[in-house]
Parts: structure tokens; C-alpha cells; sequence
């Protein structure tokens, strides 16, 4: 065997890149054979090989904490987004936005639990939103309106989201949903429909297009 | 109800003809999302706790990461290598909202409990202690390195290519050889 004065040694770059499969066939095979003639080269090789491995180790062992919670909120978030992905092509670069989903699940939440008590202050402050019409037009889609969100607020005809909306929500807002059908009546249904959004986020009117 | 108003259903229009389309488009997007969540989920999250992010947060922005690799491939973007493309956009959410992570040391790091997958059942307590004192001591001397040399350290010991971890980090090939070159020998020489 060669003793280490025999020989240039290898850099430690060199050595690093022969572990990590990092150089290309001819270097490799140079590499393979100086390594299997040099001590020296060979001990420093197998040096950074063990390292190399303890770093592995402790990265592997860094305990991570999983709970199938976080999966099934990803799931749920990733079926937001995917039904306002379906709005209307003209409304997708917005829809597709992540805020979108979440602003629209936040409306019809307000809607069950806000919308109520801010009807009867409407009613008291005799603001416009009390002569808001029934029913409005926005880009020659007829829209029902919904009896919230700000009316002095302009619309953005972009902000439409073609989304499943339960029935029992509708009517909870004051909208009574009388399909011809008796199936859709049912209040544990829902309905396809797109919804228009106010500048505030939330949603200013509602265009029914089809029973589940 | 008093404001109530009826919707005609037996006149309304149709859904779009393109719906059930778009609609099978964005399931297989949605399952492709949720391949990579059950693949890469840990060990990213594991890589983020490794550069300082406590647990909650590193959750967080890897949930966040799918979320916008869900978007991405909505919107069509590139599907050659996803695992990459989430460890940069995790790497870049973190930079952006972690402080700490810019720091060149990890020394902040929380103790971590040495995972029953590396230490058999018949391990004893004396082999699992040894084994998390000597996993402490590399995570000392990667708290040591700067953060280009650490990043690098970590990526190359989940088995990213040089190349790969030069996309990741948005650095050359060379320079990624030369973080791992001196951060590896530091380490050596911490030891």
C-alpha cells in the first residue's frame, strides 16, 4: 500500500461529493481507486461518511406529532377552494384565491348567528338596507338579494362564487327556497348556486342554479 | 319571514356544461395534493423544527405550503418535482414570518425525544439516552454553522441532490457544494 507521501490527497470537497453520488462516472472511478490505495484519504473519507450519518440520525430523529385533525382541515380547506374554483371562468382569479373559501364559510356562518340581530338594527336606524330590492341584476344574471352585508357598499361583479349552499342557511336568512320538487324542500339539502359578494366579503345576493 | 322571496327552481338555468369537467380536474388535483401531504408532511415539518420553528408554527406553515401548492397546480403550474417546490415555499413562509430562522444558530432548538423507529425494542434505556446525548451534540454543532451551511446540512440529510437543494434555496449548484463542504468539516471538527 502506498504510504500518504506517495500520493496528492484528496480534497475534502472531492471526498464529500464521492459520498453524496455528487460526481460524475470518471471522477467517481478516480476517486474509488485513489481511496482503495491511500490510509490517509480513505480515513478521512469514512470520517465524513460518519458524520454524514449522525447528522441523518438527528434529523431523523426529530419527533414530529402528527393527528389526523390537521389532515381532515386540509381536506376540508382543499373542498372550499375546489368548489370556488368552479365559479365562473371571468371570476376565477379571484376565486381561486385561499381567502375566498374562507370568507365565504365565514358569511354563512354570520348568516345562522349575526344576521338576525342585524336585520332588527336595520330596521331601527331606517338605513337603505331596508329598501334594498328583492331581487337585482348583475351582469344579466338575475341575483335574490340577501338581507346583509354593507348596501352602501359598491358591487364588484367579479366576486361571484358558484357554491353548494345549504337550504336550511337560506332560510334562515329570510329566504324561503319553494322548489317545484318536494326533494329539495328538505332543509338538510342544498342547493348550487352562485353568490354574489359585496365589497366586504360578504355575500349580497344569490342566484339559485340547481338542487343537489 | 317577513323579507322572505321565492326562488323559482323549475326556471332557473343549468350549471355550466364545463362544471363536471373542471369538477374531475380539481379532484385529481386535490388527490395529488393529499399524496404529497402523507409523504412529505413529516419529514418537511421535521426540517422546519430542525431550523428553529417551534412545532405549532412549523405546522402551520407547512399546512400553508399545501395550500399553495394546491393553488399552483389549479392554476396549472409545474409538476416536476413537487417535494422540491414544497420545501422552497415552506423554507420561503418560514423566512418570511420567523424571525428566528434567519439566526445563523439553532441553539434555541427544544430538546427532542429520541423517536422509537431508530432505537429497537430491545433498546436500553442506557443505549436511548447515549443516542439523544450524541444527537444533541449534532444538533449543537449545526446550531454553529451559518444559516446557508445548516439549511443545506439539514436538506442534504433528508437525501436531496445537490441540485435539488440549490432549487430549494434559490443558490448555485457550486455554492451548495461549497455550504455542505464547510458546514460538514465544522461539524466534523465540533465532535
Amino acid at each position: 500500500m502506498k504510504g500518504c507521501e506517495e500520493v496528492s490527497h484528496l480534497p475534502s470537497a472531492l471526498l464529500i461529493k464521492a459520498i453524496d453520488e455528487e460526481l460524475p462516472g470518471g471522477e467517481a472511478q478516480e476517486v474509488e481507486s485513489h481511496l482503495a490505495t491511500c490510509d490517509s484519504c480513505r480515513r478521512r473519507y469514512q470520517a465524513l461518511r460518519q458524520v454524514s450519518g449522525r447528522i441523518e440520525s438527528a434529523v431523523a430523529a426529530r419527533q414530529v406529532e402528527l393527528s389526523s385533525e390537521q389532515r381532515t382541515r386540509l381536506e376540508t380547506e382543499l373542498d372550499a377552494r375546489e368548489l370556488a374554483a368552479r365559479a365562473k371562468p371571468g371570476a376565477s382569479h379571484v376565486v381561486r384565491r385561499l381567502s375566498w373559501a374562507v370568507a365565504i364559510a365565514a358569511a354563512l356562518a354570520f348568516l345562522l348567528l349575526v344576521a338576525p340581530q342585524w336585520r332588527q338594527s336595520v330596521k331601527r336606524t331606517g338605513s337603505a338596507a331596508a329598501a334594498q330590492p328583492s331581487a337585482f341584476e348583475v351582469d344579466g344574471e338575475s341575483f335574490v338579494a340577501l338581507p346583509y352585508s354593507n348596501p352602501d357598499l359598491p358591487l364588484n361583479t367579479s366576486h361571484i362564487v358558484q357554491m353548494q349552499v345549504p337550504v336550511q342557511s337560506l332560510a334562515d336568512a329570510g329566504i324561503v327556497f319553494e322548489p317545484i320538487s318536494n326533494e329539495v324542500a328538505a332543509q338538510d339539502r342544498s342547493v348550487l348556486a352562485d353568490v354574489l359578494l359585496g365589497m366586504d366579503g360578504r355575500p349580497v345576493g344569490i342566484h339559485v342554479l340547481a338542487s343537489e | 319571514m317577513g323579507n322572505s322571496v321565492v326562488g323559482q327552481a323549475d326556471t332557473l338555468p343549468l350549471p355550466s356544461t364545463t362544471w363536471k369537467a373542471d369538477y374531475l380536474q380539481d379532484t385529481a388535483v386535490r388527490r395529488l395534493v393529499l399524496e404529497q401531504y402523507d409523504r412529505e408532511c413529516v419529514p418537511l415539518r421535521r426540517y422546519l423544527q430542525f431550523l428553529g420553528m417551534d412545532a405549532d408554527s412549523a405546522q402551520e406553515t407547512v399546512h400553508e405550503a399545501f395550500l399553495k401548492l394546491h393553488q399552483h397546480l389549479l392554476g396549472g403550474g409545474d409538476r416536476a418535482n413537487l417535494r422540491a417546490w414544497l420545501y422552497r415555499v415552506s423554507h420561503n413562509l418560514a423566512r418570511n414570518t420567523q424571525s428566528a430562522f434567519r439566526s445563523s444558530r439553532t441553539d434555541s432548538l427544544p430538546d427532542v425525544t429520541v423517536s422509537g423507529e431508530l432505537a429497537s425494542p430491545a433498546a436500553s434505556i442506557e443505549q436511548e439516552l447515549l443516542a439523544e446525548e450524541r444527537n444533541r451534540l449534532v444538533r449543537d454543532a449545526i446550531g454553529g454553522l451559518s444559516a446557508a451551511q445548516r439549511d443545506c446540512l439539514v436538506l442534504r440529510a433528508q437525501g436531496f441532490k445537490y441540485r435539488e437543494i440549490a432549487e430549494v434555496l434559490n443558490l448555485s449548484v457550486s455554492t451548495v457544494g461549497e455550504n455542505i463542504q464547510r458546514g460538514l468539516e465544522k461539524v466534523k471538527e465540533l465532535l
